[in-house]
This record gives C-alpha cells, sequence and structure tokens, in this order.
C-alpha cells in the first residue's frame, strides 16, 4: 500500500481541466516534490488529497483510505501547510497551535512543550502574542507550517512551504521538513522553487497542465537529457581535430564544438560515464588534456526539456 | 462533543473581547426602541400598548438578522480560506455543520440577552414557563433561519453577488409581508396571503401567544409551532446534506 495513490483522478474547473487523468503514487517515508508552474494543478491535487476538494474522476486515497467514501479517516492521518496562511486574522499564533494540537489530537503532556519549541526555532516566539492580521507574511507562512511541524502527522504536505519566506528561514524550514521526515512522516510537498526542489526531494514529479510529465529522482531526471551535460575542455596542443572526431563518436555524446583551437566543448548524457572514456581517447592520442570542466543541467533546464517551457512561465 | 465546543469557543472568544459586536447590537435595540418605538406607539392608537407589540417585532428582526449572518460567515469563511482549513481538520462534515448551526445559535442568545430582557420587563406579569416557551420560540426560529441562510449561501460559492442580491431581496419580502410589525387581522386580504408565507408570522406570532397577546390577532399558534418546526427540520437537513455532499473550499493557486 502506498501512502498515496491516485488513478485517472481529474479535476474540473468549468470548462478548464485541473488535473486530467493523473497516475500518481508517494512511497512510504519519502519527500516527493511537485514542481510546477503556476496553474499546473499541483494545489488542486493537495487539496483534493486532503479532502477539501472532491475529484471530478478517478480515485485517490491516502493510506488505503478514499478520498471521497472515507473523508474523515483520511483526515485523521494527514495534515496540510496551506499555500495561503488566512482565516484566522484576530487569533494569536499561539492561540492557533494549540487549538490544531487540540484538534489534531496531540497529546496533552507534549502539546504545550513542542509549541513552544517550534515557535522558537522557526522565529516566532517573540510574535506569539499578536494578532494574526499583524503578522507579516513571511511570519504568517511559518505559522502555517508550524502547525503541521505541530501536528506530526502520518503524511504531511506542504503547499509552497517557503514562499515569502527569508532564506535563512527558508533553510531553517526545509530542515523541519526534512526531520519530519527522519521522525516517520511521508511528505509531499509543493513548489515552484528550485532549490526548494534540489534541497528535499528524494523523487520529483514533474506537473504541466494538469499531467503528470515526468517522475523520478533528481539525478535520473537530469541524466534523462541526451546531452544535456556540458563538458568544457582544454588541450594543451592547439590542433585537437582528430581528438574531436574521436569524441563525437563516443558513445554519449551529443554533439562537440570546437570552441578555440585548443578547447572543445562536448554535449554528453552521463557526463559521469563519458569523462574517464575521454581521458582514455586523449591519452591514446597523445594529447594533454590542460583542464576539464562539468556542467550539469540545473532542474530549470529539466523542466524546459519536459515542458518546452520555462519554470517561471505560467501554465495557461 | 468536545471537538465541537472546541470550535465554537475559538470563534466566540475572539467575540467577546472585546463584545463590540454584541453591545453594538443591544445599543441599536435601545435607540430604536426609545425613539422609533416609543414616537410611533403613539401615532397607533387602534391598539392599547403597540410599544410591546413593536418590541416583539423588533426582537424578531434581529433574530432573522442574526440567523442570516450565519449564512453570510460561512461564505465569509470560505472566501477568508478558513473554511478550507476547517474542511482540512480531522472532524466529520456533520460535526463542522453542527458547530456552524451552534456557533448561530449561541451568538443569538448572547445578542438577545438585554433586548429580550427588556421586552419582557416592559410587558411584565409573565409566568417563568411563558417567558421560556418564548425564548425556545426565538431560537427555533433562530435555527430556521440560519439553515435557510446556509442553504443559499452556496449560491454564493458560484457568485457572491448574485448571493448578496437573493439574500437583500427575501429579507425585504419576508420581513415586510411578515406580521413582525403589524398584527394579520390590520392587513389587507392581498398582504396577509403573502405574509402566510413569512416563517417571521409563525415566529412573532408564537413569541406573542406565549407572551399573552390577544390571541385572535394572531395566527393559530399550533399552526406556528408546525410551520416553525418544518422550517428548521427541512432548512438544517438540506443544509447538512449539501455541506456533505457539495461543499468544497475555494480552490486556490
Amino acid at each position: 500500500m502506498h501512502p498515496i495513490e491516485t488513478e485517472k483522478l481529474t479535476k474540473l474547473y468549468g470548462k478548464t481541466k485541473a488535473l486530467r487523468e493523473l497516475d500518481f503514487t508517494l512511497d512510504e517515508g519519502e519527500i516527493m516534490v511537485l514542481l510546477g508552474p503556476n496553474g499546473s494543478g499541483k494545489t488542486t491535487l493537495l487539496l483534493i488529497l486532503s479532502t477539501v476538494l472532491k475529484p471530478t474522476s478517478g480515485k485517490a486515497s491516502v493510506m488505503g483510505f478514499d478520498v471521497v467514501n472515507q473523508s474523515t479517516k483520511v483526515r485523521q492521518v494527514l495534515g496540510i501547510s496551506f499555500q495561503d496562511a488566512r482565516g484566522f486574522w484576530r487569533h494569536k499564533p499561539i492561540e492557533i497551535l494549540q487549538f490544531h494540537a487540540t484538534i489534531c489530537g496531540v497529546p496533552r503532556d507534549k502539546r504545550e512543550t513542542l509549541i513552544e519549541e517550534i515557535l522558537k526555532d522557526l522565529e516566532l516566539w517573540d510574535a506569539r502574542g499578536k494578532l494574526f492580521m499583524h503578522l507579516s507574511g513571511g511570519q504568517a507562512k511559518r505559522l502555517e507550517v508550524a502547525k503541521i511541524l505541530v501536528q506530526r502527522p502520518k503524511l504531511a504536505i506542504f503547499d509552497e512551504p517557503s514562499s515569502q519566506v527569508d532564506l535563512r528561514g527558508k533553510r531553517i524550514i526545509w530542515d523541519h521538513i526534512r526531520k519530519l521526515r527522519e521522525d516517520g512522516s511521508t511528505i509531499l510537498v509543493a513548489t515552484n522553487e528550485v532549490r526548494e526542489a534540489e534541497y528535499l526531494a528524494d523523487r520529483i514529479t514533474i506537473l504541466d497542465k494538469g499531467v503528470k510529465v515526468a517522475c523520478n529522482t533528481l539525478q535520473s531526471l537530469k541524466d534523462s537529457i541526451a546531452g544535456g551535460d556540458i563538458v568544457e575542455l582544454e588541450f594543451e596542443a592547439k590542433d585537437s581535430k582528430d581528438v574531436a572526431e574521436a569524441l563525437g563518436n563516443l558513445e554519449g555524446t551529443f554533439r562537440v564544438t570546437k570552441e578555440e583551437e585548443n578547447h572543445l566543448r562536448a554535449y554528453v548524457s552521463m557526463a559521469e560515464e563519458w569523462v574517464p572514456k575521454m581521458t582514455n581517447i586523449c591519452y591514446q592520442k597523445g594529447v594533454k588534456v590542460v583542464s576539464v570542466r562539468v556542467t550539469e543541467p540545473s532542474l530549470d533546464d529539466v523542466f524546459l526539456h519536459f515542458t518546452g517551457r520555462a519554470l517561471g512561465a505560467t501554465a495557461t | 462533543m468536545s471537538t465541537i465546543l472546541r470550535l465554537i469557543w475559538f470563534d466566540l472568544k475572539q467575540e467577546l473581547n472585546p463584545p463590540i459586536w454584541i453591545v453594538m447590537e443591544w445599543v441599536v435595540f435601545g435607540i430604536q426602541l426609545t425613539v422609533y418605538g416609543a414616537l410611533i406607539s403613539r401615532l397607533v392608537t387602534s391598539m392599547a400598548d403597540y410599544l410591546q407589540f413593536y418590541a416583539v417585532g423588533f426582537v424578531i428582526m434581529m433574530t432573522f438578522e442574526i440567523g442570516s449572518h450565519t449564512g453570510r460567515h460561512f461564505v465569509e469563511h470560505a472566501h477568508e480560506g478558513r473554511l478550507p482549513y476547517l474542511l482540512s481538520l480531522p472532524i466529520p462534515r456533520w460535526k463542522l455543520f453542527l458547530t456552524v448551526a451552534l456557533q448561530g445559535g449561541v451568538e443569538l442568545a448572547l445578542m438577545l440577552t438585554v433586548p429580550l430582557s427588556v421586552t419582557l420587563s416592559i410587558i411584565g406579569n409573565l409566568t417563568p414557563i411563558s417567558a421560556l416557551s418564548a425564548v425556545a420560540t426565538l431560537f427555533w426560529l433562530g435555527f430556521g433561519v440560519s439553515g435557510l441562510m446556509l442553504g443559499l449561501s452556496f449560491i454564493a460559492f458560484r457568485s457572491a453577488d448574485l448571493y448578496t442580491a437573493i439574500v437583500t431581496a427575501l429579507s425585504t419580502m419576508i420581513i415586510r409581508f411578515s406580521t413582525v410589525l403589524y398584527p394579520m387581522i390590520f392587513l389587507p386580504a392581498s398582504y396577509a396571503g403573502a405574509a402566510a408565507f413569512s416563517p417571521l408570522t409563525y415566529g412573532s406570532d408564537l413569541v406573542r401567544f406565549f407572551l399573552g397577546f390577544d390571541p385572535n390577532m394572531l395566527v393559530n399558534p399550533q399552526i406556528a409551532i408546525a410551520v416553525l418546526t418544518a422550517l428548521a427540520v427541512s432548512t438544517l437537513g438540506l443544509s447538512a446534506m449539501l455541506m456533505q455532499r457539495i461543499v468544497e473550499g475555494v480552490k486556490s493557486g
């Protein structure tokens, strides 16, 4: 049994298809990152899994419980940190956390200690007595995340957990999410931030216009781009024509371009396997290599490769 | 039950800190009664003491207004982002619905405490049973109105403008075409026919019946009890079903 399983999951908002026959699974104990631009269907998927929205068709289950027919049981095993922290304008952060912990069944003897610890870690302790409406955007967002860190559900869902948060705050949130996984939770994170995805993900699912276009580990996604790795070579000798031809015929070479007399650029797949072969060829041809620089594709490049659009572009 | 109480208290303690809205309702009642009620009762000569009649009518109007707030709050919560949060909590939907309805009931009780006490003291000469029966009628009416507005609030998920237009029109009709401010026997036949469809007619006349007003100018109390019961059960039942089957948090992103 997977903690999350969807089968042909579809959600329509009028004529707009937010999700299109999505098949998606999450393994126990992993951090899965849903990566996609605004409007790609990430939030809709999370809201269906947390039983806030109902699917138009298809199935979804959480820890074996159907999200439509066993929705209360689903809500007993998951917690969701929403994209927008809103709703309790006249309450104080400490009251909101106490309420959430109580309703979600956090044991009374651990509640206060846990709340204090999380508030201090997320640098909200000094703001614990302020009204929610007086918090900054970053503070409100950290409070939204804090609810789930206090709840410690079996399945924790975070929708853009560090948006509006400064760089230092982001790192603190990410470390807490990782710790939550180490403590036994399975984690699903939706984001459109490349750094967040790279820092957190065991696996990444790329969503685009409600469709799953790829799902794998970050390294496998990068490796799956033919010619995605760039290897820059500088030789001692100026005439490297023979070497360029030989490298062009190597398995895994996409193309080789000559930048200068003694400078080649090779677009290859799996640079870690290609470089030793290149070294052998150079040795055989008696060409000395002065420098080798390998550049992997970024997650932006991965997204562009799979969707044909940059991650920053809004899905339409 | 403790979950429901916690949910109610979580919001209610904010209303009471400070209880500005509640006190404002009391002030509005006081001004309305001492200025408009006192003056209009001098103009009305065909009734022994119109102020008493008017005071009950104004309490009924307050009950309607407070009950209708429940539906409006529900929609506001959806658009503010509170509804998605509540829907994600490990609480069965029926408990959540009960919480919304009961919270409306508690707010109603708090806001009506002073106006009702003043009204009862103006009327005077009451037994505890008659006073309690009047209070129970107000609650029953409040639940019915809450249920009606909650049912209508689902329109607001499609269009907030349409909801506002419908509720405004409905409020105008339900209050004006009723016996809240004038007894049935004074109404022209066409108005009386329309008033027979207003739940406030039955609410106000039943309260007046329990408070000792002349039964000859009121609708039959048994019919009033039946109508108010049908209203409360059907609208609350309909709203509960809608919440169970239809309600979704407003999508974001």
